[in-house]
C-alpha cells in the first residue's frame, strides 16, 4: 500500500512507545542481570554496602556451589601439600581445604532425569491422545478434554495430600520412578490440549490420500500425521520439560534425597555463617540459564503454550 | 434491555444452556467472593455451600442443548 | 532436531505391534490411543481425589497409624467453614490476588498496547520482558528474599536512591505491613508479560478495517479507545484473568520460598495454611476436608475458564 495508512502509528507515537517499552524491560532484567553477576562476586562484594556493580570477579561462588568445605588451623596447613588446582587454591587461600564435593551436581542430575522421563512420556501419551481425540468421534469427547485440563488447575498441595499417602504404601516416595509418573500425570493436560491444537491444523486429506493408497490408519499416524507436527511436538515438549523443570512444591513434599530436583535444594545452599549468596546465585544462575535458552527458542509459541493452545497468535 | 432479560428467562424455562451456565458462572463467583471477604463471617461460612451449587449446575448445565 | 523427535517417536514403536494395531478399526485404535492417558490420570488424580474426599469425613491422622480412625461426618468442614484464622488466611489470598490482578491487568495492557504501536524491533524485546515468567517461582522466590534484605538488598537500595529513605530502616519481609506487598510485587515482577502476550494476542486479532470504518465516521481516538479496542480485547483479558487468578489462589512455592508465610501469618496465603495443617501438624482428614473445599473452588473456577477459552477459540 503506498503512502501512510490511517491506523498506523505516527513516528513521534512509535518513538514514545519504544522509550517506554525498553525502560520496562530494562527495570525487569536488573533482578536477573543481578542473580547472573551475584554468582561471580566473592562474599564480601555481594554483601557491601551500597551494593557493588563494578567488582573484581570472582568463581568463589561456584567452588562453594559444587564443593564442601572444611576449616583448618595454620599448622595443619602448613604439613599439607601446595594446592594443585585453581580451585583448591581458592578455597585454601581461606584456610579451608575441599572435604568433598557437595549434593547439587546430584539434585541438578535428579532435576534433568525427571524433566526428560517425564516429558518424554507425556508427549509420547499425550500425541497418541490428542490424536485421537483429533480424528475420532469419541463419546463424551468434550467432557474428557475438560476432565484432563482440570487436572491441571487442582492445587498442588491439595493432590499431594493423597498422592503421600498414596506412594508410602507402594514404595514410590522419594524415588524418580514415582516423579517421573507425577510430572507426566500433571503435564499430560497440557500436552494434550497442544498437540490436538496442532494436529487439528494438519489437513485430513494428506492422511486420507494415505488410507487410499492402502496405508492402514496407524501407518498413516506415523508417517503421515507425525512428521507434519513435528515441530508442534518438539515445542510441546520443551513447555513440559520447562515446568518439570520448574515445579517446587511436589518436590518439596515428596523427595528429600534420593531423588529430590534442584529447585527445593537451592535454597538450602548454606555456607559458613549465613547464608552463601554467591553460591546461591551460581545454583540459581546455572538452573535458569537453560530456561532462559530454551524461552527464546520458543517465542513463537509461547502464546500457545501458556493458553492451552487456545490464542494461536 | 428488557428484551435481553426476557431471553435470559425463556432460555431458563427452556433448559437452553447459555443462561443457565450463566447463572451457575454467577453462583460459583459469588461463592468465592464470600470466601474472600473480610466483611462478614457468615457469608464465608455458607460460602462453599454456594460454590458447591455453581459448580455442580455448571457440571449439569453444560449437558443441556444450546 | 524437530524432525527427529518425531522420528524416534516413530520408531520408538515395535514394528511387530505396530503390525498388529495396524489394522484395527478406527473406534478401537481411538480407545487404544486415549486409554493410556486416561489410565495415569485416574491413577494419580481421581483415585487420590476420591481418596481424599472418603479422609476428609473422618479424624485420620498419618503420624498416629495405630489409633482407631473415626468418622466425624461432616464435623472437618464444620470447623474450617468458621475457624477465624482460617479465614483470615482467605484475607491474606484475596489482597494478595486483588492486587496482583489489578496491577498485572494495568500493566499488561499498557504493555501490549505500547508494543502494538509496532516500533522497530518490538519482537526483540517483547522476547526479553516475558523471561521472567518461565523461571522457576520457587528460585526466584529465594533470590528475592536476597534483593529484600534491609541495607545489603538491591531494592532497598533503588528505594532509598529514589526516596532518600535510610534503606537500613525497613525489611519489605521482616514487617507485617510490607510483606503482603512484597509478595505482590514479586509476582507482578514475574507475571505481568503473561498478561500482556494475552493482551497482545488481542490487540492483534482486531482487524484494520474497524478503525479505519471508525476513522471515516470521524469518531475520535479516545472513543475509538474505548468502544473498539476495549470491548474487542476483554474476552482475551478475562481469560488472562481467570487464568493468574486460578494460580494466584493456589499460589504456593514464590511465597514460601521467599516470606515462608511470615512475618507471623502476615502472608500465609491459603495453600501455606494448607501445607502446616496436612505436612506439619499432621491432621490430615482435617486437611482433607481443607483441599477438598480448595478443589470445588478451583473446579468451579476452570469450568468458567474453559467456557471463556472457548469463547476466544472462536474468534
Amino acid at each position: 500500500m503506498s503512502g501512510h495508512s490511517i491506523t498506523e502509528p505516527t513516528r513521534r507515537q512509535k518513538w514514545i512507545a519504544a522509550v517506554l517499552v525498553i525502560a520496562y524491560t530494562v527495570i525487569i532484567l536488573i533482578p536477573l542481570l543481578w542473580i547472573i553477576s551475584t554468582g561471580f562476586k566473592s562474599p564480601s562484594d555481594a554483601i557491601s554496602y551500597p551494593p557493588k556493580v563494578i567488582f573484581t570477579p570472582s568463581l568463589e561462588g561456584y567452588v562453594n556451589l559444587f564443593t564442601t568445605q572444611t576449616r583448618i588451623t595454620p599448622d595443619m596447613e602448613a604439613t599439607l601439600p601446595p594446592p594443585e588446582t585453581w580451585y583448591e587454591r581458592l578455597v585454601r587461600e581461606k584456610g579451608m581445604v575441599i572435604a568433598g564435593p557437595s549434593r547439587y551436581g546430584q539434585r541438578f542430575l535428579n532435576s534433568v532425569i525427571i524433566g526428560f522421563g517425564s516429558t518424554f512420556l507425556s508427549v509420547f501419551l499425550g500425541t497418541l491422545a490428542a490424536y485421537a481425540f483429533s480424528r475420532f468421534r469419541v463419546p463424551i469427547k468434550d467432557d474428557l478434554l475438560f476432565f484432563i485440563l482440570s487436572t491441571r488447575m487442582m492445587p498442588p498441595i491439595a493432590v499431594a495430600i493423597p498422592i503421600f499417602l498414596m506412594y508410602r504404601q507402594l514404595g514410590l516416595s522419594d524415588t524418580h520412578l514415582g516423579m517421573i509418573l507425577l510430572y507426566t500425570a500433571v503435564n499430560l493436560s497440557l500436552s494434550v490440549w497442544l498437540l490436538k491444537g496442532f494436529i487439528d491444523e494438519i489437513p485430513r486429506e494428506y492422511e486420507e490420500a494415505a488410507l487410499i493408497d492402502g496405508y492402514t490408519r496407524f501407518q498413516a499416524f506415523r508417517k503421515v500425521v507425525l512428521p507434519q507436527a513435528a515441530a508442534g511436538i518438539a515445542s510441546t515438549a520443551i513447555f513440559c520439560l520447562i515446568f518439570a523443570w520448574n515445579e517446587y512444591a511436589f518436590a518439596v513434599l515428596l523427595t528429600s534425597g534420593e531423588a529430590q530436583t534442584a529447585p527445593p535444594f537451592i535454597p538450602t545452599i548454606i555456607g559458613v555463617g549465613g547464608q552463601d549468596w554467591p553460591a546461591v546465585a551460581a545454583g540459581a544462575t546455572l538452573f535458569l540459564l537453560p530456561v532462559m535458552i530454551f524461552t527464546i527458542m520458543l517465542r513463537k509459541h509461547l502464546l500457545r503454550g501458556i493458553t492451552f493452545g487456545a490464542v494461536r497468535k | 434491555m428488557s428484551g435481553v432479560f426476557r431471553r435470559f428467562f425463556s432460555g431458563l424455562m427452556r433448559l437452553r444452556r447459555g443462561p443457565w451456565e450463566m447463572l451457575a458462572s454467577i453462583l460459583i463467583a459469588l461463592g468465592v467472593f464470600m470466601m474472600m471477604q473480610p466483611f462478614w463471617m457468615v457469608a464465608y461460612t455458607w460460602s462453599f455451600l454456594v460454590t458447591l451449587t455453581g459448580t455442580v449446575m455448571f457440571i449439569i448445565t453444560s449437558h443441556f442443548p444450546e | 532436531m524437530t524432525r527427529k523427535m518425531a522420528d524416534r517417536l516413530a520408531e520408538a514403536t515395535p514394528p511387530g505391534i505396530a503390525r498388529k494395531i495396524g489394522g484395527l478399526s478406527d473406534r478401537s485404535l481411538a480407545w487404544l490411543f486415549i486409554a493410556p492417558t486416561i489410565f495415569l490420570l485416574l491413577a494419580i488424580n481421581i483415585f487420590p481425589l476420591i481418596w481424599t474426599i472418603r479422609l476428609s469425613f473422618t479424624n485420620y491422622r498419618v503420624n498416629r497409624v495405630n489409633a482407631d480412625v473415626k468418622w466425624v461426618g461432616l464435623r472437618n468442614y464444620e470447623r474450617i467453614l468458621t475457624d477465624p484464622d482460617i479465614w483470615q488466611t482467605m484475607q491474606v489470598t484475596a489482597h494478595f490476588l486483588f492486587w496482583t490482578l489489578f496491577f498485572q491487568v494495568l500493566l499488561g495492557f499498557a504493555l501490549a498496547w505500547l508494543i502494538n504501536r509496532k516500533f522497530r524491533g518490538n519482537d526483540l524485546w517483547t522476547t526479553l520482558i516475558v523471561l521472567p515468567m518461565m523461571l522457576s517461582p520457587a528460585v526466584v522466590g529465594n533470590f528475592w528474599k536476597f534483593l529484600y534484605q534491609p541495607q545489603i538488598g538491591l531494592f532497598n537500595y533503588m528505594v532509598s536512591f529514589v526516596s532518600g529513605v535510610d534503606p537500613a530502616s525497613f525489611s519489605m519481609i521482616g514487617s507485617i505491613d510490607l510483606a503482603p506487598w512484597a509478595i505482590v510485587i514479586v509476582d507482578t515482577w514475574m507475571w505481568t508479560p503473561f498478561v500482556m502476550l494475552i493482551c497482545l494476542a488481542g490487540l492483534r486479532s482486531i482487524p484494520d478495517y474497524i478503525y479505519e470504518a471508525a476513522e471515516i465516521d470521524r469518531a475520535s481516538k479516545w472513543r475509538q479507545f474505548w468502544t473498539i479496542t476495549v470491548p474487542m480485547v476483554l474476552p482475551f483479558l478475562m481469560l488472562a484473568v481467570l487464568f493468574r487468578g486460578i494460580e494466584n489462589f493456589k499460589m504456593f512455592d514464590l511465597v514460601v520460598q521467599l516470606t515462608g508465610g511470615g512475618p507471623g501469618s502476615a502472608t500465609e496465603v491459603t495453600s501455606i495454611n494448607l501445607k502446616r495443617e496436612a505436612f506439619e501438624k499432621w491432621r490430615t482428614g482435617y486437611a482433607s476436608a481443607y483441599a477438598v473445599i480448595l478443589f470445588v473452588t478451583i473446579f468451579g473456577l476452570a469450568s468458567i475458564y474453559v467456557k471463556a477459552l472457548n469463547r476466544v477459540k472462536e474468534r
